[in-house]
């Protein structure tokens, strides 16, 4: 914060920090290229999830069966899952000041998220596979 | 964690009130509430209310400001100098914006007006805020020519369209409304370089006699130092000179999408 | 950014110590009166001028004072959605759990979010939805350089806003239509 340091390192000392980190484009980038596959991707699900609300176990086991829905499923919940986190990291950059606690919070976020990915798909594929209990 | 409510020694308590002198047209009046903080007896900051006959001064904020100095309280501290928008001393928030206070009407408010310094800064006096990491952070950029070629024996040359380029950009005149308007500049002010800076950094990046442009992508090129910008418009929204800080910022953002396609 | 400790260095570096050391550039400890300069010093630094010392400085009000722009509106809604949404994704992957566990579970859990509750959660998880959405696009065009005029930015802002609001009503009627929200009735 503006006005913490109360050491003798000069003004530009401060403002250059330890210089550039040399990344971020990268992050930045997927964040907006999974938002582009999500434009398509979301609406597809919104879609979906009126149909699986009133065709029931034996309904969406059988909409899972179809390769398009498959792919469509797995590639929704995937790169939502990584948008996600994405978004969540640069959330808790902003407000999380304290650096092992920044990290601390990333990683708990990006376990969350791969745990929630792995679930999602592992289940789905399951299904899809004919993996379904009666 | 980032903190939204002001630390211990910043809250502002309630000050004086100067009451409109006798014989003021009550129409003319208007209330002006100022930051006051005096470091003398390091007591906290607190608003002052002043009510003043617009009547007796100019039609700007600065001018009431300097009617309030000079006929009320001769204490109040505020930076001023070109009264003309071209120097950027008088930057302050007025009515909850950012704005130069002699090129801000002060018949562009309602009844009261509040005054107080750029936010998110650390006070010195009253509405003067230490703006020495801003100005830092501009230098940090390297705001000059760079290049390797020896100097031509007349002048860089340069066509009328690249001249163009620096249009929306050399005018900026390092006021800091658009960075301290900024929320991310508010919570990471000293990772983050805010909109000015980057204007700033746009403005070498593309003048087409600079030779050191992929050096300065790559200065810029971090998480915080350019990417929290997240395009809230902020700074936008206040400049002004009527520039936009957060086109600028786009542009550098493309340019080192750009570089890595 | 001249703290009263910084203007004071160079006063400590003045006389005091014999000449020859202080010809050759060595300090000694300060004879008098240094000794008493160095206490006000620190006495200074304690009392009113420690309110000078840049990290005492109050710090001036953001919040508190700004008035929002709808850019504003939208820049904060933006991420208050993308948050809810994040929790959301868990409600789906929670379905794909309880899909893969078979008849009992699913059907339980499609009840649970056939409540009032979970129709609740599910229309404000639709309204994040389609806010993130429009904001996003928004979001895409800026970055492609587009449509940063302020004043268009606060219509597109509030375009994002009532397109939302419109986009949860058009998907909450269909719900209703094919009999998705029968379990509330």
């Amino acid at each position: 914060m503006v006005g913490k340091d109360d050491s003798f390192k000069t003004d530009l000392k401060r403002a250059r920090g330890s210089g550039s980190a040399h990344h971020g484009l990268g992050m930045w980038m997927a964040e907006r290229m999974t938002a582009v596959a999500l434009i398509p991707l979301g609406l597809w699900a919104v879609y979906s999830v009126l149909q699986l609300a009133v065709i029931g176990y034996d309904g969406a086991v059988d909409w899972l069966q179809s390769p398009v829905n498959i792919v469509l499923m797995l590639l929704t919940l995937a790169i939502s899952f990584y948008h996600m986190h994405l978004g969540m990291r640069v959330i808790i950059e902003d407000y999380i000041e304290h650096k092992p606690s920044r990290l601390l919070w990333i990683g708990l976020s990006a376990a969350a998220s791969l745990l929630g990915a792995a679930l999602a798909l592992i289940s789905i594929l399951k299904v899809a596979l004919g993996g379904a209990p009666d | 964690m980032v903190q939204l409510t002001l630390p211990k020694n910043s809250k502002i308590g309630k000050g004086r009130h100067w009451r409109a002198v006798d014989g003021a047209n009550k129409k003319d009046v208007r209330t002006f509430r100022v930051y006051r903080y005096d470091p003398e007896t390091g007591d906290n900051p607190r608003w002052d209310t002043f009510e003043v006959d617009t009547s007796k001064h100019g039609p700007m904020v600065l001018d009431a400001l300097f009617h309030i100095k000079n006929e009320i309280d001769p204490t109040l501290a505020f930076r001023r100098s070109c009264r003309e928008g071209i120097c950027g001393s008088c930057s302050m928030n007025i009515g909850g914006r950012n704005a130069l206070a002699c090129t801000k009407g002060w018949d562009d408010f309602g009844s009261t007006i509040t005054v107080s310094p750029l936010p998110h800064q650390p006070v010195i006096k009253d509405l003067v805020p230490d703006l020495t990491m801003f100005f830092a952070q501009y230098k940090a950029i390297e705001p000059w020519l760079h290049t390797e070629t020896p100097a031509p024996e007349t002048e860089w040359r340069q066509t009328p369209k690249d001249r163009d380029k620096l249009n929306g950009l050399y005018e900026c005149i390092l006021c800091a409304c658009c960075s301290t308007s900024c929320p991310s500049y508010w919570w990471n002010g000293e990772a983050f370089y805010g909109p000015a800076t980057l204007l700033h950094a746009y403005r070498w990046l593309i003048d087409s006699r600079d030779e050191a442009t992929g050096e300065r992508l790559d200065a810029l090129e971090d998480p915080f130092k350019l990417y929290r910008c997240h395009t809230i418009m902020n700074c936008a929204q206040v400049c002004p000179k009527g520039l936009n800080p957060a086109k600028a910022i786009s542009e550098v953002k493309k340019m080192l999408v750009e570089r890595a396609i | 950014m001249e703290g009263d400790v910084r203007t004071a260095a160079p006063l400590l570096r003045v006389d005091g110590g014999p000449p020859a050391l202080q010809k050759a550039g060595w300090r000694t400890e300060p004879q008098s009166p240094m000794p008493q300069v160095t206490a006000d010093l620190q006495g200074a630094s304690r009392d009113a001028s420690a309110a000078r010392t840049p990290g005492s400085r109050p710090l001036s009000p953001h919040v508190q004072v700004w008035r929002w722009h709808p850019t504003m509106v939208a820049s904060i809604l933006s991420r208050i959605t993308g948050v809810g949404l994040y929790l959301g994704a868990f409600i789906a992957a929670g379905w794909a759990w309880a899909l893969a566990s078979g008849r009992e579970p699913y059907d339980r859990y499609m009840d649970l979010l056939g409540s009032p509750l979970g129709v609740l959660v599910l229309l404000g998880l639709t309204l994040a939805y389609f806010y993130h959405f429009a904001g996003g696009i928004r979001h895409l065009v800026f970055d492609a350089g587009r449509g940063l005029n302020p004043k268009l930015a606060d219509m597109t802002a509030l375009a994002a806003i009532v397109f939302a609001v419109a986009a949860t009503a058009m998907v909450f009627g269909v719900a209703f239509v094919t009999g998705a929200l029968d379990g509330l009735i």
